[in-house]
């Protein structure tokens, strides 16, 4: 029987990255293993921290990795940064509910994206080869995943109103010059709690959940 | 004998996949479900797990390289002492990829099979006698499966139908094939072994079979069910936890306890219920999340006697009773239950349970318990009353929710399920107003708003 049930968590306080990740990895493990059939959804921002993907380079950190909090993590893609301002969406899904196909996934998660940041007049694209949304040469938001048996682990982050300096440190995504905004460049009044809401509202629509 | 690990297709439109990274060495133990290897599309990762226990024998395609999807890429054995033979064999491999300067990077592997058979003329025979001669990691597990199936030199298969039929005993010479060229599918291996068509590419190793028997063992206690712990005539000591029991059932005697019943309608408790014991909820866990919740507003129900006056917990933690197999019976604590979503409750009620049984309690996940919950619907029972624990202010007893003829305000009359309550509480620090007025409160949530119980 198909279960599109999940349950979503959308803390109003900073958290700090491993403590997301640890709860994520219980609701992976618990999906692995049959104990439960929960997706599980957080949307939240986080303390300023540097993550690496497990094909990631370590030349891509700009800085001696004890400097700051790193973390080397299982999802896909390079290294990159996550801080106050930038809304962070961790999905734990089942895909053997969905489609059991990453590519499937990755491109719902930029349609996701995409339809988030246009109700906010925000025109953006994808670009081929260079998974992530994309506002001409200038990135908005970036996709990392991971996968065990189907069940996936981390998501997507979209920077709102943070920080950009951070980037500065690495070299994002492994893409030498990338260029990083804001939604805030585009639309001044933009605030994470809205872009919170419209980001769960369209991953509704998208994966057809029921909340619970 | 040796299993192959195949190139994960991760997505309908991949054709190669990069391995990013080998979570095991060759020579290492891996079990049934570990992840052994990371394959990545694009930005996601992968992690390609065993589907059985063994050693990682040999790593065919390195860290870094990139394979078709379907390709072997590592061997396992089942034993220790096959490593050494597997690794000898694939020595002979690589020297011999290596030697090919051709062969050397796999990336252009996939063309050069593309150009040949371009080349070749649309017979099978030849096709695979290419493939001996020239892709060695292909022609490697034509030898791995020409031990198992005579005729397997002048088939082509998939690898995966291979190993199917060598694991289920199907002569692949005997299974037609629906691929392309009449390559055998593992689609057409199950088919030949009548069995349904259903294959997961990855994960074999799921252990999800069990969903819910735990569940019904830890709900259930009819095995203990006219339990005698001696024979007739007999009389057996007290083990540590009967004795245990019975010297805080004799301090109640000293508590000045009073009684006070409810009926509650569990009719949509019951249909929500339903609906989320499909992701592992238990009733246990929906139940204490009700009185945990009616607790907040009733903090004089979870209050208790102390010598110098009520004494108000910092927390809501609920025991709940669990009879032992042995005799006796314990009561695990669920804490905070107000701050963890049914989903986790039922998950920490399950692990509560289970290391109870096998005695594996840490003394605060049994003894800090606030308010006690005690549950004999599973048997059945309209009634009972349970006695008041040391330290605590009241314990609620649960029986059985039956169909009953109600008699409703209009005058008319229905069957609904109704389910008996009685709470046990210390009269020195919770009076009958206190507990009634509790029970209202829990009997209007269970009524009318079980889907609350959620958060």
């Amino acid at each position: 029987m198909i279960n599109r049930t999940s349950i979503i968590k959308q803390p109003d306080k900073i958290s700090f990255f491993y403590d997301v990740y640890k709860l994520q990895k219980k609701y992976q493990d618990s999906l692995i293993s049959g104990k439960s059939n929960i997706n599980f959804i957080w949307l939240g921002e986080h303390q300023l921290c540097y993550t690496l993907g497990r094909g990631s380079n370590m030349g891509n950190l700009l800085f001696s990795a004890d400097e700051q909090d790193v973390f080397k993590i299982d999802r896909g893609g390079e290294v990159t940064c996550h801080m106050p301002g930038q809304l962070v969406t961790y999905l734990v899904l089942d895909l053997s509910n969905f489609n059991k196909d990453l590519n499937w996934y990755l491109r719902k998660i930029e349609k996701i994206i995409i339809k988030t940041l246009r109700s906010f007049n925000i025109d953006c694209s994808t670009k081929d080869g260079f998974t992530g949304v994309w506002i001409g040469e200038r990135k908005i938001a970036s996709i990392g995943i991971g996968c065990k048996r189907w069940v996936t682990i981390h998501g997507f982050s979209i920077n709102v109103n943070c920080k950009l300096e951070n980037f500065n440190k690495i070299v994002p995504c492994g893409i030498e010059g990338c260029r990083m905004v804001n939604m805030s460049d585009y639309n001044k009044n933009v605030e994470i709690k809205e872009v919170k809401k419209i980001v769960k509202k369209i991953i509704h629509e998208e994966f057809k959940f029921n909340f619970v | 004998m040796s299993h192959e690990i195949f190139m994960p297709a991760l997505s309908s439109t991949m054709t190669e996949g990069k391995i990013v990274e080998w979570l095991k060495n060759p020579g290492d133990k891996v079990e049934r479900g570990e992840s052994v290897l990371v394959v990545e599309s694009d930005k996601a990762d992968m992690d390609v797990e065993s589907f059985q226990d063994g050693y990682l024998a040999a790593v065919l395609m390195p860290a870094g390289s990139t394979a078709p999807v379907g390709e072997t890429i590592g061997l396992i054995v089942e034993n220790q002492d096959e490593i050494a033979s597997i690794q000898e064999q694939n020595k002979v491999k690589q020297i011999e990829v290596s030697s090919d300067a051709q062969l050397e990077l796999p990336n252009n592997k996939s063309e050069i099979k593309e150009e040949m058979q371009k080349d070749v003329p649309q017979n099978n025979e030849q096709e695979v006698e290419i493939k001996r001669e020239k892709v060695l990691i292909t022609s490697n597990e034509i030898q791995f499966n020409a031990s198992t199936s005579n005729n397997s030199s002048r088939l082509i298969a998939s690898p995966r139908a291979k190993k199917l039929a060598s694991t289920m005993g199907v002569e692949l010479a005997k299974v037609r094939g629906s691929g392309p060229h009449g390559r055998i599918q593992a689609d057409d291996v199950l088919k030949a072994n009548g069995q349904p068509v259903s294959i997961p590419w990855i994960g074999e190793g799921s252990s999800s079979s069990s969903i819910g028997s735990p569940h019904i063992q830890a709900e259930s206690k009819s095995e203990i069910l006219g339990n005698s712990f001696g024979n007739p005539g007999e009389t057996v000591q007290f083990n540590t936890l009967q004795k245990a029991v019975n010297k805080n059932m004799e301090s109640s005697l000293n508590v000045p306890c009073f009684r006070v019943g409810y009926s509650i309608n569990t009719d949509k408790l019951d249909n929500f219920y339903k609906k989320v014991k499909q992701n592992g909820v238990t009733m246990t866990a929906l139940l204490v999340k009700a009185v945990a919740k009616t607790l907040k507003k009733h903090p004089q129900v979870n209050s208790s006697f102390s010598e110098n006056g009520i004494s108000y917990p910092e927390n809501i933690n609920i025991a709940v009773a669990v009879a032992m197999e042995d005799g006796g019976l314990i009561t695990p604590v669920l804490k905070e239950p107000c701050n963890t979503d049914l989903f986790e409750l039922s998950r920490e009620w399950k692990d509560l349970v289970k290391r109870s049984r096998a005695k594996q309690l840490e003394p605060d996940e049994y003894s800090t318990g606030t308010f006690t919950l005690s549950n004999l619907g599973m048997f059945g029972v309209d009634r009972f009353d349970a006695i008041l624990p040391p330290g605590t202010g009241a314990i609620l007893a649960i029986a059985s929710s039956k169909p009953t003829v109600v008699a409703n305000n209009d005058g008319s009359i229905s069957v609904k399920k109704i389910m008996q309550v009685n709470l046990t509480a210390d009269h020195r620090v919770i009076y009958g107003a206190d507990g009634a007025s509790f029970l209202k409160d829990l009997s209007s949530l269970i009524e009318n708003e079980p889907e609350t119980l959620v958060a």
